[in-house]
């Protein structure tokens, strides 16, 4: 016991005490700080005036032509920044065939931005609204959607008209009422919640799983730049004179999970700091932490397991990383789905990766996160679950070092490397 | 006493039988040379007594132990791929592999300097490990292996890649710690080395014992019937004396191999008188003869 610990200890010193480490503790959130930074300063804002994009439509309805020029004058009296210019509108008897594909043309020399076709039956039946544009690029996105809305009222209003009923009444009727969503805390509090804090309530479980995959993965990499670089140097031969290879592998695992956990201690901290700061509310954080710490660190021992395995037979990190894909893609699995799975925290889907013991940890922080109500029996089943892959991992993972950390040269494959976990 | 003692152990890898029915004891006290050509299964025989790896077969003890429950913390062992934590201080890495063999710490303060100060690695205690030359790392590596006083070292090719001045200064370590009562196991396949230093030899060769026992038992079993002699006279009337097989001239002096049935003294006593003997040498053979000599032999049946 003793030895594991001074193996830990040391372990945990020059980890600490690398390059890379440093840049992860501290670039990492400066990093996300920087990007919260500029997106909420800027989202919504335009990035400055503009250039006047330029539209010609051809109205083959023949009936719109007072409701577009309207349409037009109100929206470049609201956006001066980005303005829209009509440089022409076409009535039906003018803009014939021939007219539509010399203007198609201009649209493709660049000297036309856009090309606005209104089918003859627009207004009263199912016609089209065609936009013509040189190709469909995201800095356009804002401008066509712009222009869809715009004609759009455009057909609308006309068809208002067309019934004797007063575009403006029907502006004045359709006003929304405002909406007020108070969540009730313990005691008589209440507090309100505005947008931004739904949108907290969904990011807050994301970002804890992303704290246990960044915890759980970036550890597994300096454990197997660890290993790799101990069997590479051959120092292996010197410790394993000293200490068993559990000792050693154990010493490890203890001392990188201690890194993983300061890290993620600072950023907790970091954003909780953050958080006060901005006002946010982080009761549901406290709420989930503890969780978290037990997901965490059966997690990372299941995760370090495989990887010391898998590390100690290969001589770098690389070729252990190409032999750990599956893995990796097992883990990546709830990161990619996290938008399902924090809508339907008790979905189908959420249940079952729940019980794949590498995916478990992420998958029921995301679930405990999401909703108060997952029941304890589920929560007490995965961590049984998850405790006992552990055992199994750990004590083959051990068979594996234990002959995989001293052979060079060629890689055993997985049959063999089964067939050592079975001796003895 | 017995330090280790290995009773028929075999290992293999894949098709290549590495250690075959290997038997061995080593006495206490003694500093014990495990010789043979390059890949004879030195390395490891030596890592199956270290238990870093298992023997498929057969029994290992050391210290009186059998080596799966090996008392790690009285041994020293230098395995002959040297490596060190790269990037560590030289003081700290030593301290370090003292912490894992089970030294106290307390005690460390004391040896870490003074091992370091034997080795003249003073000054570069708190440089990082890979500045040092690779003289001055296999001395580092080498206070790593005695930094826990181990009853039983066991150095692996200890000798290679050092310059004449820190060979002495190693050899005279080995010889101290014999001195001290503790066992020093070492293998190589230098055999003047081993001619200057061992008590007692272990000959293998593609995993088989080839010869065992002290220097001077090989010796007498590998005893070649010839004599160096000195002389000034007529070679070609030494050839014709009846104790005389064969004359080959060696330098500034000849090699007489006895015809059957003499032995040196009757060479001596037909010499004397009819040339001037300047010198006589009673001729043994020498550790690499008898290695070459026996490992040829053993090539020549099997290929």
């Amino acid at each position: 016991m003793g030895k594991i610990v001074k193996v830990a200890v040391r372990e945990y010193v020059e980890t600490a005490r690398t390059k890379a480490f440093l840049i992860g503790v501290l670039m990492t959130p400066a990093l996300i700080a920087v990007i919260v930074y500029v997106t909420g300063r800027y989202a919504g804002k335009p990035s400055g005036p503009q250039p006047a994009k330029h539209v010609v439509v051809a109205d083959l309805s023949n009936d719109l032509s007072s409701e577009i020029k309207e349409a037009f004058r109100d929206y470049n009296a609201s956006r001066s920044q980005r303005p829209i210019r009509l440089r022409e509108l076409r009535p039906g008897g003018d803009a014939n065939e021939s007219y539509i594909k010399a203007q198609k043309q201009s649209v493709r020399d660049g000297g036309l931005d856009v090309l606005i076709v209104l089918d003859a039956n627009v207004v009263e039946g199912a016609g089209k609204i065609h936009i013509y544009t040189r190709s469909a690029r995201a800095g356009d996105v804002e401008t066509l959607s712009a222009l869809e809305n715009l004609l759009n009222r455009a057909v609308a209003n006309r068809r208002l008209k067309a019934r004797g009923i007063s575009p403006q009444l029907v502006a004045e009727l359709r006003r929304r009422a405002r909406v007020e969503h108070v969540s009730l805390a313990q005691g008589s509090q209440e507090r309100r919640v505005d947008q931004g804090g739904r949108i907290i309530a969904m990011m807050v479980p994301f970002l804890f799983m992303f704290l246990m995959f960044m915890g759980v993965f970036g550890m597994g990499q300096h454990l197997l730049t660890s290993i790799t670089e101990e069997k590479s140097s051959r120092v292996i031969e010197v410790l394993l004179s000293a200490l068993s290879p559990f000792e050693l592998m154990a010493g490890k695992i203890v001392g990188l999970g201690g890194i993983g956990l300061t890290v993620i201690g600072l950023w907790g901290v970091m954003a909780a700091a953050a958080a006060r700061w901005r006002g946010v509310d982080i009761t549901m954080a406290g709420e989930i932490a503890p969780y978290f710490a037990v997901y965490y660190v059966l997690g990372f021992l299941l995760f370090c397991s495989l990887l010391a395995g898998v590390g100690s037979v290969c001589t770098t990190p690389k070729e252990a990383q190409s032999l750990l894909l599956p893995v990796n893609l097992l883990a990546v699995l709830p990161m990619a789905s996290w938008y399902h799975l924090v809508r339907n925290p008790n979905g189908l889907l959420a249940v079952v990766l729940s019980y794949i013991p590498p995916m478990t940890p992420m998958v029921m922080i995301l679930r405990v996160g999401a909703d108060g109500g997952v029941h304890p029996l589920e929560i007490a089943a995965s961590i049984v679950l998850l405790a006992a892959s552990v055992v199994g991992a750990m004590w083959a993972a051990a068979k594996v070092f234990r002959v995989g950390i001293l052979m060079y040269g060629k890689r055993p494959g997985l049959g063999e490397m089964l067939r050592w976990v079975r001796q003895k | 006493m017995v330090s280790v003692s290995l009773q028929d152990v075999s290992k293999s890898f894949g098709e290549v039988h590495a250690v075959d029915h290997l038997s061995a004891r080593v006495p206490a006290g003694c500093i014990y040379g495990f010789l043979g050509p390059n890949g004879a299964g030195k390395t490891t025989t030596l890592r199956m007594i270290m238990d870093i790896i298992r023997p498929d077969a057969g029994r290992i003890e050391v210290l009186g132990q059998s080596s799966t429950s090996l008392p790690k913390a009285r041994i020293g062992y230098m395995p002959e791929e040297r490596g060190l934590y790269r990037k560590m201080r030289v003081a700290k890495a030593l301290a370090y592999f003292g912490a894992i063999k089970g030294v106290s710490s307390g005690e460390l303060t004391e040896r870490v300097p003074r091992w370091l100060s034997r080795m003249g690695l003073t000054e570069w205690a708190s440089r990082k490990v890979e500045e040092l030359s690779r003289g001055m790392h296999q001395k580092l590596q080498f206070a790593v292996t005695v930094i826990n006083d181990p009853d039983l070292l066991i150095l692996d090719e200890p000798f290679s890649g050092l310059d004449p001045v820190n060979l002495d200064l190693l050899k005279e370590i080995v010889v101290q710690v014999r001195g001290e009562g503790k066992t020093v196991i070492f293998s190589t396949h230098v055999m003047h080395e081993a001619e200057n230093l061992c008590d007692f030899i272990l000959l293998i060769d593609k995993g088989r014992t080839v010869v065992d026992g002290t220097l001077d038992e090989i010796r007498a079993r590998y005893h070649t019937r010839a004599a160096m002699v000195e002389f000034e006279g007529d070679p070609e009337l030494v050839e014709s004396l009846p104790a005389v097989r064969a004359l080959t001239r060696q330098g500034r002096s000849w090699q007489i191999d006895l015809a059957d049935g003499t032995d040196h003294q009757d060479l001596l006593r037909q010499l004397v008188g009819r040339v001037s003997v300047q010198g006589f040498e009673v001729k043994v053979p020498t550790l690499h003869e008898i290695f070459v000599h026996l490992v040829k032999g053993s090539d020549g049946q099997d290929r």
